[in-house]
C-alpha cells in the first residue's frame, strides 16, 4: 500500500503536467487558426499545414513533389531536438536544484554566461599542439562549471549572510555577467579575425587555430599557414564527442553534451532523495528554523546549493560552447541568454523533479524544433511555438489545482487502511 | 433531556444526531448538541474527537451526511459560512484571519463596510466599534496595524468582529491556547459578559480549569462519538476528564521523591540579547541543573524564557557569561556539537520542531541521519528509518493517517507534538530541555507526556522544564525558578510555595535578592 501511494502521487503530477501540455498545444493550435484565417497572407489551406507542424514538426520530412507534407523519422530534427535539449536540462537543473533549497534561481543566464566565458578561455587558449584536446576538453569543461558555481555562490553568500533575497542579487549577477563577459572577450585575444566576416564573434571550439611567427611578427591563421611562417602552437581543435549519436541522427548538430546532461540529472536525483546531503538541503529549503534547530547547518546549505545550481548553468554553458559548431556572439551583450530563463519553465514543468527535468527540457525543444519547421515550411511566424511555451509555464503553475481537482474526483472509493487514522 | 427530534425554541441552535465522515473516518457520529439562549456551552473533547468537524458543520465549511440543524426550532441549512452569518453565527478561530498590515478598524469592518457613495464611512463603524468595546470590556487600539498587537488585543479584534456583524451565537475555537495566564483571565470575564448581555458562546476547549471556571454546561465527546452533557456546578475534572478520555485519568503527576546527582547543566551569569530591543533579554542569569532533578522555569510569557532556551540551545548567539554541560563548556559550541548531550522539546513545535512539508520518518530523523544507524556512505538507510519510526509511533501512540509516511502537515496537532517528544526523549541524552512540552494536548496525552519526563528524571536524566502553565510547574517540578524582565527573580521548592506567591514573583512584584520589594 505505501509503495502505490507514491506511485499514484507520481502519477498524479505527471497527469497535472500533461494536462497543461495539452491545454497548451489547444491554445497554440486556436493561435494558428486564428492568425491563419485572419492573415491575407497565409492561405486557408496552410491552416492544417500549421497545426500539424506545432505538433509534430519534429518528425517533418519537408514536402513532395506535389507540396504536401511529409512525416516520418527525421533523424537531422531529432538529434537537433535532443541538441538543444542539452542546455535546457542543465539549466532547468539548476532552478530545480536551489528551489528544492528553498530559493528561487533566476540567476541561470549569468551563470550561464560564466561557464561559457570560462570554457571558451581555457579551450582557445591552451595550445592543443603540446596538451592532448581531450585534456584541455575536460579542463575547460570544469572550468565551466567552477565559473557557474562560484556565479552561483554570490547570490547564496548574501543570502545567507547578510539576508539579501537571492531573486535580486541573482538579477544583479546576471547583468554583472552579461557586462564583465563582454569585457573579458572585448579585450581577449579570442575573436574570431581568421574568417573575417565574423566580427562579433568568438572562435568555434573545434576550429584549428595557429599562431605562427613570420618575420619577427606573430600572427593567427586557420590550417593554412601563410608562405614562410613558423608555426609557433596549434589551438582550437576541442570539442565534445559525438558518442555515435552523430551516426543514430545523421546530419544533426548532437553530441554527448546531452548524454552528460542526463547523467546530471539523474546524478541530482539519486543526491536530492538518497543521501543525506539532499536530505539537508530539502530540510533547509523547506523551513530554516527547524533545520538550525536540529543543527544542520544552514548557512553553508544556502550557499551549497546555490553553488551546485550555478555549476548546472555552468555546465549547460560550457557544453555549449564545447560543442565546437556553435559561435558565440560577444559583442555589447545586450540581453541575457533566454537559455537560463527558459530553464525555470522547464524546471516548473518537471515540478523540480530532476528526473522530469530531462523530459521537460526535451519537450522544450521539441517545441523550439517544431517552432522552427512552422517557420521555414509555412508562412506562419516561430514566436506562435513562444505562445505555446507561455501558456503551458502558465497552466504548469497552475499544476497543483489540476492535480488537487483531480484527487477530489478519484478520492471517494477510500482503502481502509486509512480509516483507522485518526481515532 | 428533551425529546431531539422535535424543534425546541428553548434552545438557540440545535444540532441533532450529525454525521460526518471523511473518506471512511467516521468524524461525528449521531452527534447533538443543544445551545441555550445566554449560555457558555463547553465542548469538550481530546484532540481528534470530532470538536473542530463539529463546529465546521455549524459554520456552512463542512456539509454535513446526516441530521439536521436548527436554529430558535427552525430547521436552516447552513452551506457556508455567509450562510452562517446570515444566521448571526460568529466565530474566533483558533489561527485568527486578520490582515496584519490593516488597521484594528479596518479588520473590523472588512467585508461588512458601510460606504456613502462608494467611499468608506469609518466614522459610523468607528463609533460603533467604540460603543461595543465599552459594553463589553474589549480594549482595542482601534488605529492601531494588527502586526503592531498582541495576541490578545488580536483576539478582542475577531470577538469585536463577531459583535460588529450582530452575531448572537459566538463560537470560540480554543481561544486560550495562544494567550497568556494574564489575557486568558481577561478573555474568561470577557465570556461572561457576552453570556450576560444574551450572547450564546460555543467554547471549544480541553483545558479543564477554563471549563470549570467559564462554562454552565458541558458536551463531551470522545472519538467522534458523542458521550454526555452535564450541568458544570454538578460536575469536576476528574468526572469530565474520564468522560473525555473513556478511563480514570490521573490529573496529579505520580512522582517519587527526586534524587538529585552531578551538576550536568551549569550556568553563569548567563547573557542573551534581545531581536527586538536594545537591552539583553536574558541578563546575567546563573543556575545548575542536576541529573536526576526537574527544574522548573516558570514565568508569564516573554519574559526572557524564549530567549534562554535559544541561548541555552545554540539557535542564537549569547552575549555574556558560560554554559557548560557535561563538564564542557558549550558557550561556543555548535547546535549540533550542544546536541550530543542535550536534546530539546521545542516551544515551537510548527518553526522548530517539525518540517511540516516532510514525511513523519523525514522528521524523526531530523538531527541523527547522519548517525551511522541510519546512514551508509552518506545513503540515507530508508529500511532503517522506517523501522525506527514505526517503532516510536508504537511506543509514544502517535497516530496519523498513512503512518512513516504521513506529511507532518497533516497531523493533528496533539500528534506532532508527540512525535516531537518521541523524538526527542529517544535521543536519549543527559539533559532535557523541554518548552511548553504539553501545549494543545489533551488531559490523556498530558498524563503522558508528564509520566515520560518523570521517567526521565528517575532514569537521572537532568530536566530544564519551561512551563506556563502554573499547574504544570506546581506538580511537575521539584525546583522552581521564576523568571522576570529577563532575569531570575526566585527559587523555590514547590511543595513549600504558593500559587499565589508564585504570581507575585512572576509580576514583577517582590523578588528575592533584595532588589525589588520584601525578600521570600
Amino acid at each position: 500500500m505505501k509503495e502505490s501511494f507514491f506511485q499514484r502521487k507520481g502519477v498524479k503530477t505527471f497527469l497535472a503536467s500533461l494536462i497543461s501540455i495539452m491545454i497548451g498545444m489547444v491554445a497554440g493550435i486556436i493561435v494558428i487558426i486564428v492568425v491563419g484565417l485572419t492573415n491575407s497572407t497565409i492561405a486557408d489551406s496552410t491552416i492544417w499545414d500549421g497545426i500539424r507542424l506545432v505538433v509534430m514538426g519534429v518528425f517533418s520530412k519537408g514536402r513532395d513533389a506535389v507540396g504536401n507534407l511529409t512525416f516520418g523519422f527525421n533523424p537531422a530534427f531529432f538529434g537537433n531536438m535532443l541538441f538543444r535539449a542539452m542546455p535546457l536540462i542543465l539549466t532547468g537543473l539548476s532552478v530545480a536544484v536551489a528551489y528544492k533549497t528553498g530559493l528561487f534561481n533566476i540567476g541561470a543566464p549569468g551563470q550561464y554566461l560564466a561557464g561559457i566565458c570560462a570554457t571558451l578561455f581555457v579551450a582557445l587558449s591552451i595550445p592543443t599542439s603540446s596538451v592532448a584536446p581531450w585534456i584541455v576538453w575536460t579542463l575547460a569543461f570544469l572550468a565551466g562549471m567552477l565559473a557557474g558555481a562560484l556565479w552561483g555562490c554570490i547570490p547564496g553568500l548574501l543570502k545567507s549572510l547578510l539576508n539579501i533575497n537571492e531573486v535580486i542579487a541573482c538579477i544583479m549577477t546576471n547583468w554583472l555577467a552579461a557586462c564583465l563577459v563582454t569585457w573579458a572577450f572585448d579585450v581577449s585575444s579570442l575573436k574570431n579575425v581568421i574568417e573575417g566576416t565574423k566580427t562579433g564573434y568568438i572562435y568555434k571550439t573545434a576550429m584549428i587555430i595557429n599562431d605562427y611567427e613570420l618575420g619577427g611578427v606573430v600572427g593567427v591563421a586557420g590550417p593554412e599557414l601563410p608562405e614562410g611562417a613558423t608555426l609557433l602552437a596549434t589551438r582550437g581543435n576541442v570539442a565534445t564527442a559525438k558518442m555515435g549519436l552523430d551516426r543514430l541522427f545523421a546530419g544533426s548538430q548532437v553530441n554527448g553534451g546531452i548524454l552528460i546532461a542526463i547523467v546530471f540529472a539523474i546524478l541530482l536525483y539519486v543526491i536530492m532523495e538518497k543521501t543525506t546531503l539532499g536530505y539537508q538541503l530539502k530540510a533547509c529549503g523547506s523551513n530554516r528554523h527547524a533545520a538550525k534547530y536540529a543543527g544542520i547547518h544552514d548557512k553553508r546549505n544556502i550557499v551549497l546549493s546555490m553553488g551546485i545550481a550555478g555549476a548546472m548553468a555552468g555546465a549547460a554553458g560550457s557544453l555549449y560552447g564545447l560543442s565546437g559548431n556553435t559561435e558565440f556572439f560577444w559583442a555589447t551583450y545586450q540581453s541575457l541568454p533566454a537559455v537560463g530563463f527558459t530553464g525555470i519553465a522547464v524546471s516548473l514543468l518537471a515540478v523540480n523533479n530532476p528526473i522530469g527535468v530531462i523530459f521537460s527540457g526535451v519537450f522544450m525543444s521539441f517545441l523550439n524544433v517544431n517552432g522552427l519547421q512552422l517557420t521555414n515550411q509555412t508562412a506562419y511566424n516561430e514566436n506562435i511555438t513562444d505562445v505555446i511555451i507561455s501558456v503551458i509555464v502558465y497552466l504548469s503553475a497552475f499544476s497543483m489545482l489540476i492535480r488537487s481537482l483531480m484527487e477530489k474526483k478519484k478520492e471517494k472509493p477510500k482503502t481502509a487502511s486509512s480509516g483507522e487514522v485518526k481515532a | 433531556m428533551d425529546d431531539p427530534s422535535q424543534g425546541n425554541s428553548d434552545y438557540v441552535i440545535e444540532m441533532n444526531h450529525i454525521r460526518k465522515e471523511f473518506a471512511g473516518i467516521v468524524a461525528n457520529d449521531d452527534i447533538t448538541l443543544q445551545l441555550r439562549r445566554g449560555e457558555i456551552h463547553a465542548l469538550l473533547g481530546e484532540n481528534g474527537a470530532g470538536k473542530s468537524t463539529l463546529m465546521s458543520v455549524l459554520f456552512g465549511l463542512y456539509k454535513p451526511d446526516g441530521g439536521e440543524i436548527r436554529k430558535n426550532g427552525q430547521v436552516v441549512k447552513i452551506n457556508s459560512p455567509n450562510d452562517a452569518t446570515a444566521l448571526h453565527i460568529g466565530m474566533v478561530h483558533q489561527h485568527f484571519k486578520l490582515i496584519e498590515v490593516f488597521t484594528v478598524l479596518d479588520n473590523i469592518i472588512l467585508g461588512a463596510e458601510d460606504t456613502k457613495f462608494g467611499f468608506l464611512s469609518r466614522k459610523e463603524a468607528r463609533a460603533r466599534i467604540t460603543e461595543l468595546s465599552e459594553k463589553y470590556g474589549l480594549r482595542v487600539d482601534l488605529d492601531a496595524k494588527i502586526e503592531d498587537t498582541t495576541v490578545g488585543m488580536q483576539q478582542r479584534v475577531e470577538i469585536l468582529k463577531m459583535l460588529y456583524r450582530d452575531n448572537e451565537i459566538l463560537i470560540f475555537d480554543e481561544p486560550t491556547a495562544v494567550l497568556t495566564p494574564s489575557e486568558i483571565d481577561e478573555l474568561m470575564k470577557i465570556m461572561k459578559n457576552l453570556a450576560a448581555e444574551g450572547k450564546s458562546l460555543l467554547f471549544i476547549s480541553h483545558k479543564l480549569n477554563e471549563i470549570m471556571e467559564v462554562s454552565d454546561r458541558v458536551t463531551v465527546l470522545r472519538k467522534g462519538k458523542y458521550v454526555g452533557t452535564v450541568n458544570t456546578k454538578d460536575t469536576n475534572k476528574q468526572e469530565l476528564s474520564n468522560m473525555m478520555v473513556g478511563r480514570p485519568v490521573q490529573l496529579v503527576v505520580e512522582k517519587g521523591e527526586a534524587v538529585p546527582g552531578d551538576v550536568i547543566l551549569d550556568v553563569s551569569h548567563f547573557s542573551v540579547p534581545s531581536r527586538i530591543h536594545s537591552r539583553n533579554a536574558v541578563s546575567d542569569v546563573s543556575f545548575q541543573v542536576r541529573e536526576g532533578e526537574i527544574l522548573c522555569i516558570a514565568g508569564i510569557d516573554g519574559n526572557g524564557q524564549t530567549d534562554l532556551v535559544y541561548g541555552l540551545t545554540g539557535i542564537e548567539k549569547s552575549n555574556g557569561g558560560t554554559v557548560s554541560l557535561c563538564g564542557r563548556d558549550i558557550t561556543r559550541l555548535s547546535v549540533k556539537k550542544r546536541g550530543e548531550d542535550m536534546s530539546h522539546i521545542p516551544e515551537d513545535r510548527h518553526k522548530h520542531g517539525l518540517i511540516l512539508d516532510f514525511t513523519l520518518e523525514q522528521n524523526m530523523v531530523l538531527q541523527r541521519f547522519l548517525e551511522a544507524e541510519f546512514q551508509n556512505r552518506q545513503f540515507i538507510r530508508f529500511n532503517a528509518v522506517r523501522e525506527y519510526t514505526q517503532e516510536l509511533i508504537e511506543r509514544f501512540d502517535v497516530r496519523s493517517a498513512l503512518g512513516p509516511l504521513t506529511r507532518a502537515r497533516s497531523m493533528s496537532g496533539g500528534n506532532q507534538q508527540k512525535a516531537v517528544i518521541a523524538r526527542e526523549l529517544d535521543r536519549n541524552k543527559k539533559l532535557i530541555v523541554a518548552v511548553q512540552p504539553t501545549r494543545g494536548l489533551d488531559v490523556g496525552a498530558i498524563e503522558f507526556v508528564h509520566s515520560e519526563l518523570v521517567k526521565e528524571r528517575d532514569a537521572g536524566k537532568a530536566i530544564l522544564l519551561v512551563s506556563l502553565e502554573l499547574d504544570e510547574v506546581m506538580s511537575l517540578s521539584d525546583r522552581i525558578l521564576v523568571m522576570y524582565e529577563g532575569e531570575i527573580v526566585g527559587e523555590f521548592d514547590p511543595k513549600k510555595v504558593t500559587v499565589q506567591e508564585l504570581g507575585l514573583y512572576m509580576t514583577g512584584a517582590r523578588r528575592q535578592d533584595g532588589k525589588g520589594g520584601a525578600t521570600a
